[in-house]
């Protein structure tokens, strides 16, 4: 071992040593928010926060299913009691009454300074007389049981009128006391979770004692559990996460050491092709976790493909280093195609690291900083390492028939042209864009969950809100008056047919000036008793009989007003949570509407109020990721010039440079055609995916043109190449197999573009040029 | 005296059991029947009782109409699980199922499983007690769900063969009603 390689070997195991100290501190996140985009407007920023912490995104959806209904509401109601008992959760609703009481309770206590209906006149004679009357008739109707209890305290039915109100548009049907969906078929419960949606951790301790809540709830029967809701997602995307990355790590790495111990016949040799690898991924995860302070799980599972790219520079010395000659001769030899390669992979990984999806600029980081120490490993620490007159025994057998190949693959040249015709064809005509304009193109949930969403939300009365009143106001009790405005014009808005309904926050804590307002219109008592008595005048009732009432209107004008926390611990209190919240130093109320049917007329009606805006969700989403869209194509043809301008500065010559590229540009189009056959509208991760198609295929046709004197040399170039396709298409191969959207979405790509890049370049190659 | 008092009764428990469940399968038989109600109701809130009347039909298994004419027109009709409200002078309809409102439930399902010979429906809101035999028997339904118990300490059922002639309801309050139903002259 010379001088120098004692200092590289040195320097290298010093690195090392930093990278796992580094490592060893590193905070590792798998939650979703990295997938979201860095939201640039406040407006999106609050839908974002709301995304990873809102009231909303805690919410648990529960169902029960698969045995008679009595016993799916037994079920129900053991597991309701068992959830509530745990303290994890701040509300489980599975439809029976002991959840409303305490609403019931506040509703009347406070009804006359929520009901809106509170105004002089309805306490007035007249008013009062009107009221009577009504109450009479309700007496003798056969629902009269259901006022007659109250009626003496609440003459007016402000308590019924308040709880029709105020209850959710949708409920599900009530059936042996709990919830059901409308077949019958499953038994409901809503359950929001005291942790935000951010923290998984406390999310899957939630969702597990839901699990074993249920299996004693159910104990032996034959029930089943279904769970859905935003936190579920989060959970069940880091579960997938986690075992796709361990299975296909692991999978990948027995495939490709597998095909690799076969080649060599040495394990040592096998073990020294892993080090770049393994440098490269310690490096790759200590970069990102220095310049973002934690690593992504879906950036470690990338992992993955990192091997598939790394492992190829082993390969590339092992397998042609002829028999006999010096590792570093060799090495010597092909560095500056080698070099050339990674640096075009690297223009490629670069558009990653500028892309605004926190999850994928540390993909870009993970990747350009593994292939470099995976290079810098392979030229200064493998050499010394390999042992003396290694070479692969395998490869001088594999030259012939290999070579006979690539001499024989330009004759498909015909066909390769009728197969980009027809791809240029499909793309062009097919009816739908090629590329996705939706966010739900990346939304990292798979479709079978996202439909059980839907279903269980549809049970539950609970729809995806599409269009949202958001108001901004400095403090509570200014947000509060604002929504109170909103809400009149709204309800305008209904009564000429533009929405159908809507929810706000003022419904369930007015404001205090309304309170206050609500208050002073409350007769003193003597002036009551006096009006009930003109109002009673003709009606069967008794003298004293509302005395009740009385007293009930007395109280609630000295009443203290009504607070944020007297609802605490009821459901009225968490849909205020959700609809009215603390944004920085300020106050942020939501108004979800319902049945929007004329979206630009409420805009306009909303237009005079200051600090109300109307939110369109699916179209702010959707914009917001059109943008990161056209950012990110900009960027990939920016890292494709950047590699045009590197290949011509490396090659100086532009027909080469033609040579190199024409393969990877023709896979690039085939690799489309190919996706969009299958019905896929491409996403961002699938141009990532072509991005680094164009990155690792560029290794390959580098390889074909190079120059090379012997036959027997260039026939050890191709089959290096051969193997180093193989690893890589392996490997995304793997990966197109996962359960995460993006995972897939690339390695469907990638894995496709490499053997494609791979077939074209020897169909392209320059046969002439090279012809022994 | 005791010993004698539950020997006594555990002898006439069969027969009594027996009685009642002869006497719902006898109901059960009913297709359909059709009847005129006055119901008088004695409010504590009111100095006078308050008095509607109108027509009221069934039919098996499980459907129950209840139109009111007088003072105003209103029906309730129960079909299977779904509760319909319709107050006629003013054209409003509201429809939920009857398991929403327990209370509302236990009232109607008194009548309607009492029509229909359903024992079981029954049972499961009241305690049932027969008493009379013939032509003049008499359910007494004592009411076993807590929310049920805040509204009504007992609803009595008599009728003479097939037909149920009155249902009176001594409510939690203090309010009686009574409701009387005569077979419509066909």
């Amino acid at each position: 071992m010379t001088r120098a390689a004692r200092w590289a070997l040195g320097a290298w195991l010093a690195l090392l040593v930093a990278c796992g100290l580094v490592v060893a501190r590193t905070p590792f996140t798998t939650d979703l928010s990295a997938f979201l985009p860095r939201s640039p407007s406040p407006v999106q920023e609050l839908l974002v926060e709301q995304l990873r912490d809102g009231v909303a995104s805690r919410l648990m959806l529960i169902g029960i299913e698969g045995a008679p209904p009595e016993r799916l509401a037994e079920a129900s109601k053991r597991l309701a009691a068992a959830l509530r008992a745990s303290g994890v959760f701040a509300s489980v609703n599975n439809g029976e009454e002991a959840g409303f009481e305490t609403d019931r309770e506040v509703l009347w206590r406070y009804r006359y300074l929520l009901s809106p209906a509170v105004r002089p006149e309805r306490f007035s004679a007249q008013g009062l007389h009107a009221s009577l009357t009504e109450l009479l008739g309700q007496l003798a109707s056969s629902a009269g049981v259901l006022v007659q209890r109250m009626a003496s305290a609440d003459p007016s039915g402000e308590l019924l009128s308040l709880a029709e109100r105020l209850a959710p548009q949708a409920r599900p049907r009530t059936q042996a006391g709990v919830w059901f969906s409308k077949d019958g078929a499953r038994a409901l419960l809503v359950a929001q979770t005291l942790a935000p949606a951010s923290d998984i951790d406390a999310q899957q301790r939630a969702l597990s004692l839901v699990r074993t809540a249920f299996a004693e709830a159910a104990a032996g029967g034959e029930a089943k559990l279904v769970v859905t809701g935003p936190a579920v997602f989060s959970v069940a995307s880091r579960e997938h996460v986690r075992e796709d990355a361990w299975r296909l790590s692991l999978i990948g790495s027995v495939l490709i050491a597998g095909l690799l111990i076969a080649l060599y016949r040495s394990p040592r040799v096998l073990g020294l092709g892993l080090l770049p690898v393994a440098s490269g991924a310690l490096a790759g995860i200590a970069a990102v976790s220095l310049a973002f302070g934690s690593v992504h799980g879906i950036t470690i599972a990338f992992g993955v493909t990192l091997i598939g790219e790394a492992v190829d520079y082993a390969i590339y010395l092992f397998t042609q280093n002829a028999p006999g000659a010096a590792p570093e001769s060799t090495f010597a030899r092909i560095w500056p195609t080698l070099r050339l390669g990674m640096l075009t992979s690297i223009c490629g990984f670069s558009a990653m690291l500028l892309s605004n999806f926190t999850g994928l600029a540390q993909l870009g980081l993970f990747s350009t900083a593994g292939l470099l120490v995976a290079a810098a490993v392979t030229r200064w620490i493998l050499p010394s390492l390999v042992p003396r007159g290694f070479s692969v025994a395998a490869v001088a057998a594999l030259v012939p028939g290999t070579l006979a190949a690539v001499r024989a693959a330009p004759r498909l040249r015909g066909a390769l042209l009728v197969v980009l015709a027809t791809a240029v064809v499909f793309l062009v005509a097919r009816p739908q864009p090629l590329w996705s304009s939706s966010l739900a193109s990346v939304n990292p949930v798979s479709a079978a969950e996202q439909a059980l969403d839907r279903q269980l939300r549809e049970d539950v009365g609970a729809p995806d809100v599409s269009y949202l009143v958001v108001i901004g106001a400095p403090d509570q009790e200014a947000a509060l008056q604002a929504s109170e405005r909103a809400a009149a014009a709204l309800r305008e808005g209904v009564s000429r047919g533009w929405l159908q309904g809507f929810d706000h926050p003022a419904a369930y804590l007015p404001s205090l000036a309304t309170q206050r307002a609500r208050q002073q219109a409350l007769p003193p008592a003597e002036v009551l008793r006096a009006n009930l008595q003109a109002a009673q005048k003709g009606l069967p009732f008794r003298p004293a009989a509302f005395e009740p009432f009385v007293r009930d209107v007395a109280a609630a004008a000295e009443l203290p007003l009504l607070e944020r926390s007297s609802l605490q611990g009821t459901s009225l209190g968490l849909r205020l949570d959700a609809l009215l919240v603390r944004r920085g130093s300020g106050w942020a109320a939501m108004l979800p509407l319902r049945g929007v049917g004329d979206a630009d007329a409420i805009a306009a009606r909303l237009a005079d109020l200051p600090g109300v805006t109307l939110l369109d969700l699916k179209r702010q989403f959707d914009e917001l990721y059109r943008g990161y869209l056209r950012e990110a194509v900009l960027h990939s043809l920016l890292g494709a010039a950047a590699i045009a301008l590197l290949l011509f500065l490396a090659l100086r010559s532009p027909r080469r440079v033609l040579d190199v590229a024409a393969p990877l540009a023709a896979a690039a189009l085939a690799t489309c055609g190919v996706l969009a056959l299958g019905g896929v509208q491409l996403s961002i991760f699938h141009l990532i995916g072509l991005v680094l198609v164009v990155a690792v295929g560029s290794n390959y046709s580098l390889f074909f043109d190079r120059q090379a004197p012997a036959s027997q040399e260039r026939g050890r170039t191709v089959v290096s190449v051969l193997f180093a396709a193989l690893t890589t298409v392996i490997g995304f191969g793997l990966l197109a197999t996962s359960k995460v959207p993006v995972l897939s979405a690339i390695g469907t790509t990638v894995g496709l573009g490499a053997a494609m890049a791979l077939a074209f370049s020897a169909i392209m190659s320059r046969q002439d040029a090279h012809a022994a | 005296m005791v010993r004698i008092a539950l020997v006594l009764m555990a002898f006439a428990l069969p027969a009594h059991a027996d009685a009642l469940e002869d006497l719902m399968l006898r109901l059960a038989q009913v297709k359909s029947a059709r009847g005129k109600f006055v119901e008088r109701k004695e409010l504590a809130m009111l100095n006078a009782p308050l008095e509607s009347s109108g027509t009221l039909v069934y039919a098996k298994p499980g459907r129950l109409e209840k139109h009111m004419l007088e003072p105003r027109r209103e029906s309730m009709i129960l079909d299977g699980d779904t509760l319909t409200l319709e107050d006629k002078d003013r054209g409003q309809v509201r429809s939920f199922a009857v398991q929403e409102n327990p209370v509302l439930w236990g009232f109607v399902e008194s009548i309607r499983s009492t029509l229909s010979g359903d024992l079981a429906t029954l049972k499961r809101f009241y305690e049932v007690r027969l008493e009379g035999a013939g032509a003049d028997w008499h359910l007494r339904l004592r009411p076993t769900d807590r929310r049920m118990q805040k509204a009504a300490k007992e609803i009595r059922v008599s009728g003479s063969g097939t037909w149920v002639s009155t249902i009176e309801i001594d409510e939690a309050g203090g309010d009686h009603s009574v409701m009387t139903i005569r077979r419509e002259a066909p």
